[in-house]
Formats: C-alpha cells, sequence, structure tokens
C-alpha cells in the first residue's frame, strides 16, 4: 500500500514531517485535583490526577517517596468498530505501566512521602498514537494539580514507511506494520525517558526516525507551554493580579 | 396444591416460541380469561414455609402458582477484611436462576440487576444498625420461573430474615401488576408478562404503609398510576397477613 | 464517598428547608445546563452534556444485525454506561462496575418501554430494514467523565442528545432474494436519515432531603438524601418510567405527590434542553 504519494503527501494530506493539529484544554474534569484533555488529530484523551493524598493500601506505602498509579482505559465507542472490551486487559495494563514509568521519572516523589498520586488516563477516540497522547495529557493533568516536576514529559511517535520517516502516525500508518518509535523526552534537560519500538530498522534510520520523535517531543512541549502560560495567565487575570 | 398442579399444564406452554409471533388476540380486548382461570384483580394463591434450608440461619420456601423461590440467610457474620469499617451492618444479595428454571434451558434474565433490586427493596426495612461490622447475605434461588419472580423473591426473602431473627421494621411485601391494553393485571405469569404494555411494582411494609421501592416501566398516565398503586398496596396487604400467620405458625409448631 | 462535617450537613439539609440551596438556587432549579452534539467522530451520533460539574459524553452507533426470532419486524437498542476512573478514584479497575450496571438498567426501563414495547421511546420498528432478516442495531454507550451528582438525568439528557444528532445510513435493499436468503444490502455513504426523537422522555430525579425534595442534586447533596425517585416523562406527560433509590420507605401519597411535581419539572427541563441541542446542532453545523 502507498503511504506516501508521488507528490510527498500522506493519506490524510500531511506532509511526512508534518505533525497532526494539537488542542489541549486545563480543567475539564471539574471534581479532579488536575485534569486536562489532550487532542492529536482525532485522537482525543482525558487524564485527571487526583493527589497527593494518603496511601489507600497501607501495604503500598512508600517511606522515601510517594506512590504513582496509572490507569488507562478506553471508551466503548473510542475505536472504529464498537467493542465492548474487559477492563484491565493486556494492552490496557502495558500501556498503564508504561505512562506510569514515564510520569515518575519526571515527578519530584521525594518531596512526598507517605503520600499517592492516582493518574487517570481515558481514551476518548483512537486514532494512532494514543500512547504520546496519553503522556501529554497526564503532563498537563499533572502540572494543573500543581504537582512538583522536573520538567515537562512529552511524548510523539514516529514511523518510516515507504523509505520514508513519518512523523506522528495515525491509525493507518500504525496499523501498516512497520516501524514505529515512540519516544518521550524531557525537553529542558534533553533526557529520554521513553523509547519504544515495533519491528526492526537499520542503525542509521533509526537514529533518523528517533531524531524525528524527538523534534515532534519539542513541538509538543512548545505547545504544552503555551497552554499553561496561558491558563495561569488566565488564573492572574481572574485574581485581579 | 394437588388441584393447583392439575391445573397447572392446561395453561402452562411449553414451547414459548410458538405463539411468539404475534400477540395472541385475547390480550387485546377488553374482556379475556386469563391462561390460568383468575379475575384480574386476583392473585395467585401463596404458599409460604419457613425453615426450608437446615445450614442456614433462616430460610423460607414461596410458591405462587408456578414460581417457586428458596431464600437462604446467612450470618450476620463478620465481614470480609479487605472491607472498611463500617458502623451499620451490610447486606448482601444475591439471586440465582436455576438451569431448569424456565422452559428454554438456561434463558434466565440477568440475575446481577435482579440482585441489585431485591438489595434496594430489602435495605430500607432492615434495622442495619443492630449489627455493625457484619454482613448479613441473601441468597434467592429461583427454582421455576411463572411470572413476577421478582417480587415473590423479595417477599421471600423477608419471611427468611424474619425466620433467621434479623431485626426489621416490618416484613416486606412485594406485588406487581401489568398493563396489558386497558386493563391492569396483578400477579402475572410469564405469558402474561412477555405481552404487557408496562408493569408496576411496589414493595412495601404494609403495617407502616410505607413504600420500599417502586419500579415503573411503559407508558403510564397519572390515574393509571393512582389506580395500579391502590390494587398493589391493597394485594401487599393482604400478602403481609399470609405472611405474618406463616411465621405465628411456624413459631407456635416449634414451641410444641 | 463526599467527607462532610456536621455543621456543613446541616447547612446543606437547613439551605434545602429554606428553598435556598448552597450554590443559590432555589429547590426546584437547574444548573447551566451545557450541550455540544457531534464529539465523537467514528459514531453515529454523539454529544456530551454538562449539569454543573456532572459531565457525560453519549455515543450512537448504528451496526447491521440480525432481528430476534421473537420480534422479528423490530430492530434491537442496547444501553451500556461506563464511569470513567477519571471521574472518581473509586471507579478503578473494577469499582465503577455496580454504578455503572445499575445506571445502565435504570436508563434501560426509561427509554426502553415495557416487554411489547409499548411507550418506548426509541421506536424499535423504525430500525428494522428486511423482516426477519436484517435490523439495525443501535449501540449506545454512556460514559461518565466527571461526576458531581444526578448522573442518570444529565445521561439521560445526553443520549436524546446524542440520538438528535444521530443519522442512520440509508439502505437499499438490493434484489428480491429468496425468502431463505441473506438480502443483500447497500448502505449509503452519503445519504443519512434524522433519528426520531419525539418520543424520548427525559428522566427527572426527585431527591428527597429532609422533608422536601430537590431536583438535580450535587454529590454533597446526595448524599444526604434519604431517597432518590427517578421518574421518566415524555412529552405527553406520560409516565415511561419509574425508580427508586435510597434506603428510606416512601408513604404511597409522597411518590404520588412526587411524580407530579416531576410532570410539572419535566416540561421545563424539556424545553430547555430541546433549546440546547437546537442551539448546539446549530453550533456545529457552522463549525463544519
Amino acid at each position: 500500500m502507498e503511504f506516501v504519494s508521488p507528490e510527498g503527501l500522506r493519506l490524510d494530506g500531511r506532509r511526512p514531517m508534518e505533525m497532526r493539529q494539537l488542542r489541549a484544554e486545563l480543567g475539564a474534569v471539574s471534581r479532579a485535583d488536575g485534569s486536562a484533555i489532550f487532542e492529536m488529530g482525532n485522537t482525543k484523551v482525558i487524564a485527571a490526577v487526583y493527589g497527593p493524598r494518603e496511601v489507600q493500601h497501607r501495604g503500598q506505602q512508600l517511606n522515601d517517596k510517594a506512590l504513582i498509579r496509572c490507569e488507562y482505559t478506553m471508551a466503548n465507542f473510542s475505536t472504529g468498530d464498537r467493542m465492548r472490551r474487559p477492563k484491565g486487559d493486556r494492552r490496557s495494563t502495558e500501556i498503564s505501566l508504561v505512562i506510569r514509568q514515564t510520569m515518575e521519572a519526571c515527578i519530584m516523589t521525594h518531596l512526598m512521602p507517605h503520600s499517592q498520586i492516582d493518574i487517570f488516563v481515558q481514551v476518548l477516540q483512537a486514532d494512532g498514537g494514543t500512547r504520546s497522547a496519553c503522556i501529554n495529557a497526564a503532563t498537563l493533568a499533572l502540572a494543573d494539580a500543581g504537582i512538583p516536576m522536573c520538567d515537562l514529559v512529552t511524548s510523539c511517535s514516529a514511523g518510516y514507511l515507504n523509505t520514508t520517516p513519518l512523523l506522528d502516525l495515525n491509525y493507518v500508518e500504525d496499523s501498516a506494520g512497520g516501524p514505529d518509535v515512540t519516544v518521550g523526552i524531557l525537553p529542558k534537560l534533553d533526557k529520554v525517558t521513553l523509547l519504544q519500538m515495533d519491528a526492526k530498522l537499520p542503525m542509521d534510520i533509526f537514529e533518523n526516525v528517533m531524531q524525528l520523535a524527538t523534534e515532534g517531543c519539542k513541538a509538543v512541549a512548545n505547545y504544552i507551554r503555551e497552554v499553561l502560560m496561558e491558563n495561569t495567565k488566565q488564573l492572574e487575570n481572574r485574581r485581579g493580579v | 396444591m394437588a388441584a393447583k398442579a392439575g391445573a397447572a399444564p392446561a395453561t402452562y406452554s411449553p414451547s414459548p416460541t410458538a405463539n411468539k409471533k404475534n400477540r395472541p388476540p385475547i390480550f387485546t380486548d377488553i374482556d379475556w380469561i386469563r391462561p390460568d382461570g383468575r379475575d384480574f384483580h386476583q392473585c395467585r394463591p401463596a404458599f409460604l414455609r419457613t425453615g426450608a434450608v437446615n445450614a442456614a440461619s433462616g430460610s423460607a420456601y414461596a410458591e405462587f402458582g408456578n414460581t417457586k423461590v428458596i431464600v437462604s440467610i446467612f450470618g450476620p457474620r463478620e465481614s470480609k477484611k479487605a472491607m472498611m469499617y463500617s458502623d451499620i451492618g451490610r447486606l448482601n444479595c444475591n439471586v440465582s436462576y436455576t438451569t431448569f428454571s424456565t422452559p428454554v434451558r438456561g434463558q434466565a434474565l440477568d440475575n446481577k440487576d435482579i440482585s441489585s433490586q431485591l438489595h434496594k427493596s430489602l435495605e430500607g426495612a432492615i434495622m442495619l444498625d443492630t449489627f455493625p461490622k457484619t454482613t448479613v447475605d441473601v441468597f434467592a434461588l429461583v427454582l421455576e420461573s411463572g411470572g413476577c419472580d421478582l417480587p415473590v423473591v423479595i417477599s421471600c426473602a423477608s419471611l427468611a430474615l424474619a425466620d433467621a431473627g434479623i431485626m426489621m421494621y416490618d416484613l416486606v411485601a412485594a406485588v406487581s401488576v401489568s398493563c396489558l391494553g386497558k386493563n391492569l393485571v396483578i400477579d402475572p405469569v410469564s405469558e402474561e408478562e412477555n405481552y404487557q404494555d408496562g408493569s408496576l411494582m411496589i414493595t412495601c411494609l404494609p403495617s407502616r404503609n410505607e413504600v420500599t421501592q417502586l419500579t415503573i416501566t411503559g407508558e403510564w398516565s397519572t390515574p393509571k398510576i393512582h389506580e395500579a398503586m391502590e390494587l398493589c398496596l391493597d394485594a401487599c396487604s393482604k400478602l403481609g397477613k399470609i405472611m405474618r400467620s406463616c411465621l405465628k405458625e411456624s413459631a407456635s409448631t416449634s414451641q410444641e | 464517598m463526599v467527607g462532610l462535617s456536621v455543621g456543613e450537613k446541616h447547612f446543606i439539609q437547613g439551605g434545602i428547608a429554606q428553598d435556598l440551596r448552597t450554590d443559590g438556587r432555589k429547590r426546584l432549579t437547574y444548573r447551566p445546563i451545557f450541550v455540544e452534539t457531534g464529539v465523537i467522530a467514528q459514531a453515529n451520533g454523539s454529544a456530551r452534556v454538562k449539569f454543573g460539574g456532572t459531565e457525560v459524553i453519549a455515543s450512537v452507533k448504528a451496526e447491521l444485525g440480525r432481528p430476534s426470532s421473537s420480534a422479528p419486524d423490530k430492530g434491537k437498542v442496547s444501553i451500556f454506561v461506563d464511569c470513567s476512573p477519571t471521574a472518581a478514584p473509586q471507579f478503578e479497575g473494577r469499582g465503577g462496575e455496580e454504578l455503572s450496571m445499575e445506571l445502565s438498567a435504570a436508563l434501560r426501563q426509561c427509554l426502553l418501554g415495557g416487554k411489547s414495547g409499548a411507550g418506548a421511546g426509541i421506536n424499535l420498528s423504525s430500525l428494522s430494514i428486511v423482516d426477519g432478516k436484517v435490523c439495525w442495531d443501535l449501540y449506545i454507550d454512556g460514559l461518565v467523565i466527571s461526576m458531581d451528582g444526578n448522573v442518570l438525568d444529565a445521561l439521560g439528557a445526553a443520549i436524546k442528545a446524542a440520538l438528535s444528532n444521530t443519522g442512520i445510513p440509508k439502505v437499499n435493499i438490493a434484489s428480491a432474494s429468496t425468502p431463505d436468503e441473506q438480502p443483500e444490502v447497500d448502505v449509503s455513504d452519503e445519504e443519512f436519515l434524522q433519528f426520531d426523537t419525539t418520543a424520548l422522555p427525559v428522566i427527572v430525579t426527585l431527591t428527597k432531603v429532609g422533608r422536601h425534595y430537590i431536583v438535580d442534586a450535587t454529590s454533597e447533596e446526595e448524599s444526604q438524601m434519604s431517597s432518590a425517585v427517578s421518574i421518566s416523562v415524555n412529552r405527553q406527560g406520560l409516565i415511561c418510567g419509574l425508580t427508586k433509590r435510597g434506603g428510606a420507605g416512601l408513604d404511597p401519597s409522597v411518590i404520588l405527590d412526587m411524580i407530579s411535581v416531576a410532570k410539572h419539572v419535566s416540561e421545563q427541563l424539556m424545553n430547555k434542553l430541546d433549546s440546547e441541542i437546537a442551539a448546539a446542532e446549530a453550533a456545529m453545523e457552522e463549525d463544519s
């Protein structure tokens, strides 16, 4: 199948190095301590953060740092064909773990010992790159909740189809079976916290693709920073500062 | 008992798919005879007994026409360790159907839904604050489903709770009516339930004249709700008397 | 669970008794209602509804299926509700299942009518394509995203909005096949039929706190309730379903009074909702 036309356009009309439209909104869930909606094209996720609060199961309490928990759920209507999926299937558990580990790397957990932070991500629409969208939404929600972080983690994916590196794969490109590199970075510190790849790639091409994904992450980071700044300004205005 | 058993096969349709194509004309007319020959406002004869299961702390058996139900009560016993402290008791209800309860094997209704309805109907009648930190288990088994399963289960469960010595404000009596065309039919059999336009179920505490649960499905006008509620409440108070006399009977026989 | 002090509890109860609730509303006033339609691109119809801090999404998907043998001339509708853990941490894992089940059952009861199909808000006959062969299966999914009381009413409203937003593709039946064969159908990509929602009822939940009842209770107010009655009323003022929650018993006359209050309130809610849905639809058309 042809994923990049001779004119250099992808199936949804983007250029190979072009990202989908980003949209973010803070405070979507009124009762949560922090929440955010994050959209990457048709992929739409909600993240809600509860905490830091008392640890529910005493056995899990950590004495030197906060306990981070994460749950990833997909809405029944999120995919093209409607499915009633059981909760906690393998895929959800795996993604929950990935998100938790990524967020743990940036939250300053040592400041909040004996406490627990819950991150819940709910996928409303899945169109490829849910993993990245969830991480970006979780970052925003954590920032909204005012949880100390050493940096804003952002994530983006890139692939390699028709001998072209492609940024931010959608569902059709994702399910083509080609290599798919998901990267999560701490943009200010310039460090990689998440790196996953399916399928195989030659070493030199991998470097290119990863470079592309990292660029994508930086673009997301800029956008997230803008959204947060805008939100802070609004809060300031409301306080009359 | 014998007479009822004799009459049952004549009305009981073993293959419900045969006449399901369209509603039998009798149900749409103003006047028709009910499958078991009752009046519209006449309940099925109720047969109630306590102490059906020896191992349980209390139990009861109820038979309303073809609907046969056993309820056993266990507890109050210590709540599971994982549960949080609670200064009032917990009620755990579970309704299950035997595989042979319906004409077609294994075609029983959603029992999770019925279990939660049973819970809602009973919790208002039980003095939960008399057994803090503990749980009472209510296990209901529908041996045969012949219409009006939920009301029978509820009435039977309250009798079993009384038999187990659980403190209650009053016995819970439950009755449902079906709306078929213009007619209201009390205590419907499953055949009537399959063609009903709407149904109304009341569970009440007869001597306190208090409704613990009321469910309505289908389209109803307010006067019709009035009429149906009156019919049900009247039937509930009568059923309450039968339940009371059943308890008295069992108490007097155990004393002898 | 909402943790409230004794003072806060008295404040809520006292406010309700004096017809001035903690957020300044009267007993029979709703919080601001917000409706947005077409939020889920993959669905045939969808809507997001907010009642104050309560937020739900409903989506409608239509798929071709076979009618059941007991009702060959009717389509099928299934309603499922999920409680997202984003709404409350206790819904994590399987924690939300109990509430999800209860909400789904209540919605089915309120929207689908009696066994014979009389009084159903959704006309099942309109979903039939070929008698006994092909019909539409309508899957209605509700998702609770944020919870601040009165979830059932919000879900009812969201489903109504989602169905108003639903376009069922036009179906052409290709050539008369032999009676035993499955007929071939051609689903149109361009032509959609608007789903008729005039018969859909609205759900009004009256929460009884002390001696009074209130509509659209917040979670704080719900924690103080003795019982709540959910009544679904259609445009003709007929009752399409009723369920009761909460342990305390009610006097029959109180229930009848609640029904008449609900009928009165439902009229206002229905009009409010209809205008919100129409506005949301118009806004969506402007966008596209």
